[in-house]
């Protein structure tokens, strides 16, 4: 054997001890994908999580949620109630306000008629 | 003999819409083990497939009467499935942008189970790589539903379902591989 073929063989030696075992079904698995039995065997391990009684939990919750829903009425009755105590709040405060800053006008306007009697006595 | 399940189907759809908690509660039966499969594909997670496919369900028997038609309820209620998975992975999204050092266990892939074969931790490995319209898409098409319904469900044509999901298994091929922990 030449020199050569020694070194080639143990190229081929060197290179061929980097793959991992399994090396040609790793291949063929990224070659053509999933086969359906690692499909099903997902299916199984997700179906497997559902605990006993499952169906009669759904059914619960499902009453639950249908009883906390409130109706389209009662959801509107709140609606026009809230804007109603908004808009009492409003003129309320608008027509508090309003009254407030007549009176300091009107406190105003008394002061200055007396400081003007006060200058001149004859008015 | 299919089109005898298909009429027993929507006989028993027809009675679930009607408010027969029997009917409600035999759907429910029929279909939790596919939904589960198909949130656990979706999500990747275990302890999601619980909560999710109750909320898939509970959708189902608030909006059942809405269904226009009774034979197309599984395309229904995988639709409802996926755009459920979708909504759940877009709050957790938000949540990881929002609150970055709040319950940092959901950045936290599940570990390969004990039990799980070399094949189905590949197949999950490659899902989570995917966006999940895609992985929507791939368990669609594993459910049995045709490019048709698909189509459908997502509000866009035969075609383009077609090139989506060519792309998605190219996507899912390059992923899928066993030495993906090295």
């Amino acid at each position: 054997m030449k020199p050569e073929d020694h070194a080639w063989r143990d190229l081929r030696a060197h290179a061929s001890a980097q793959l991992r075992r399994g090396f040609a079904e790793r291949v063929l698995r990224a070659a053509h994908g999933p086969e359906p039995a690692a499909w099903e065997q997902l299916r199984a391990h997700g179906a497997a999580q559902l605990r006993p009684g499952f169906a009669e939990r759904v059914l619960r919750a499902a009453r639950a949620v249908q009883a906390g829903v409130p109706s389209l009425f009662s959801q509107f009755a709140v609606g026009a109630a809230t804007a109603a105590i908004c808009l009492l709040a409003v003129a309320y405060f608008h027509s508090r306000a309003n009254r407030l800053e007549e009176e300091r006008n009107l406190a105003g306007w008394q002061r200055l008629a007396a400081e003007v009697q006060d200058l001149d006595p004859t008015l | 003999m299919e089109s005898t399940a298909t009429t027993e189907l929507a006989d028993l759809v027809r009675r679930a819409q009607r408010g027969d908690e029997g009917a409600q509660r035999e759907l429910i039966v029929a279909y939790q083990h596919r939904v589960a499969g198909f949130v656990y594909a979706m999500t990747n997670r275990s302890d999601y497939v619980e909560d999710l496919s109750q909320q898939v369900f509970i959708k189902m028997i608030r909006a059942l009467d809405r269904l226009q038609a009774p034979a197309q309820f599984e395309s229904w209620l995988f639709r409802l499935a996926r755009n459920t998975c979708i909504d759940q992975l877009r709050r957790q999204k938000l949540r990881r942008i929002f609150l970055p050092f709040g319950e940092e266990h959901e950045n936290i892939p599940e570990p390969p189970g004990a039990v799980d074969t070399e094949e189905l931790d590949a197949l999950r490995h490659a899902l989570a790589q995917l966006r999940p319209q895609d992985r929507a898409l791939l368990a669609l098409v594993q459910e049995g539903r045709s490019h048709a319904e698909i189509a459908e469900t997502l509000d866009t044509s035969v075609a383009a379902v077609k090139a989506r999901l060519h792309r998605a298994r190219e996507h899912l091929r390059e992923h899928y591989q066993t030495d993906h922990e090295t």
